[in-house]
């Protein structure tokens, strides 16, 4: 409750958590699939003030996290060669890949610079036009639209010696895939916000009505979290199972159409991997035919790695809602963030770094109940 | 990454065709791809900005709460990204990297 009392709105959360406690029947498992929610949920305690009328499962939502290592692999590889200034968010750099991270690659003499902003990397290329600069595109659809105007913009100023390497993720693939799975658990999605500002949310349509499931597009904040939790956990009373919007200041149905029109003609869907799942169909974005110049992966040569993941980081049951972090025998001790074994523990939203920060596994460490 | 911050413009141009201008985000200043709001957005307004893109418009009041959640919530990581290209910038100006 300390966690709550610091927040602002902590009267008004306080009555949606009665009102989500009296009105659930049974306990509901939710999912939400946004990095900003979990790191949001976990921070402020909600998931103990509602323990026992709803389960949160900490989805895919974080787009470092579920960046696989094959693509890590072939950032790091890009960021050792000597011709190329490889450029990147500041979150990638600290992302375990086979070997070593970017920074260790970068302390050993390679070119990596962070970026806030692709168009920034395209500025390196013009400014460096000896060199070639790699901007390494990972995200969910809200990085998408930048991603794509990078390349756009590239193509239309002719800068020949920029290039992408592609990494991007869609979301409602993933909420497919897990539905489809046959240890599922989930009941009901909060669908992240900003990724809904950008595409609107016609494509979650037909999921709830296949599947079944209320989907909620919901905000970050504390009291837009616990809303969307009490418009979920009423329409799962009610037996309905319909895409609402919680989100209303910033969501309309359609997104923003001139982003999504630039994405679709810049990328196509593509197969994707995510780190500890696997191979989701159609999941992620890749560069159309006509873009293949900006395509690091064939300007380098680097299609053909591949990469199998390490054993010993259970990343994927995580993000599958199959395991808690603090169950993970590897948590806290031969994983902190200062030394993650993967991914979830380095991103400040990722599920494992979250529990971590707040001291999530002291109260639920299974070996102290 | 997936969270936007809320930024005010305070100046719009076009840079060889694309629309551009000058965001502020809670005092730290850097230029932000428009294009996607062309014809929405004026200088005074505020917008939700992805990685150097605005990707919808939000009042003050709104931009101001927004901001003040992710501050809350320790999600303002990329001010520091937007603060490091900022300095390796003048860095890059001042004279040849070594």
């Amino acid at each position: 409750m300390k966690y709550l009392s610091e927040y602002r709105d902590a009267g008004v959360a306080r009555g949606l958590i009665a009102r989500v406690r009296a009105r659930a029947t049974r306990p509901w498992v939710l999912m939400e699939v946004c990095g900003g929610q979990t790191h949001t949920i976990v921070k402020q305690g909600l998931l103990e003030l509602l323990d026992g009328a709803v389960e949160m499962i900490h989805g895919p939502g974080c787009p470092v996290c579920v960046t696989p290592l094959e693509q890590i692999d072939k950032a790091l590889r890009l960021a050792a060669d000597p011709r190329v200034i490889f450029t990147s968010f500041g979150d990638m750099l600290r992302v375990p890949g086979s070997e070593c991270d970017l920074l260790q690659v970068r302390a050993r003499g390679g070119e990596v610079r962070v970026v806030y902003s692709p168009l920034d990397a395209l500025e390196l290329a013009v400014r460096h036009p000896d060199r070639q600069v790699v901007f390494f595109a990972v995200g969910f659809e809200t990085t998408a639209p930048a991603n794509a105007m990078a390349v756009w913009r590239a193509r239309e100023l002719g800068v020949g010696n920029f290039s992408i390497l592609v990494s991007h993720v869609t979301v409602p693939p993933a909420m497919t895939a897990l539905l489809s799975a046959s240890d599922n658990r989930v009941q009901g999605f909060l669908a992240a916000g900003h990724v809904c500002t950008v595409m609107g949310w016609t494509e979650y349509e037909p999921i709830a009505a296949r599947y079944r499931v209320p989907i909620v597009v919901t905000g970050f904040e504390p009291v837009d979290i616990l809303e969307g939790i009490w418009m979920a956990v009423c329409q799962l009373e009610e037996g309905r199972h319909e895409v609402e919007n919680q989100y209303v200041r910033s969501v309309r149905r359609e997104g923003t159409v001139p982003a999504r029109d630039l994405v679709s003609k810049v990328f196509q869907l593509v197969d994707r991997k995510w780190r500890g799942i696997g191979e989701i169909p159609q999941s992620g974005l890749g560069l159309r035919e006509e873009f293949a110049d900006f395509d690091a992966e064939y300007r380098f040569g680097l299609t053909a790695i591949q990469v199998e993941e390490s054993p010993e980081c259970r990343a994927g049951d995580v993000l599958r809602g199959q395991l808690k972090p603090f169950q993970c025998p590897a948590f806290g001790e031969r994983c902190t963030p200062d030394h993650p074994l993967g991914a979830p523990m380095v991103s400040s939203e990722g599920a494992c770094a979250a529990y971590h920060n707040y001291g999530r596994f002291r109260q639920a460490r299974p070996a102290e109940v | 990454m997936c969270l936007g911050i809320p930024g005010r413009i305070v100046e719009i141009h076009d840079d060889r065709g694309l629309l551009m201008g000058q965001v502020d985000f809670g005092g730290v200043r850097r230029e932000v791809c428009l294009a996607y709001l062309a014809g929405q957005v004026q200088p005074g307004d505020y917008a939700i900005v992805h990685v150097g893109f605005a990707i919808s418009r939000v009042d003050e009041e709104e931009a101001r709460r927004t901001f003040e959640a992710l501050r809350e919530l320790s999600q303002l990581d990329e001010l520091d990204w937007m603060r490091e290209v900022a300095e390796r910038s003048l860095a890059g100006q001042a004279g040849p990297r070594a």
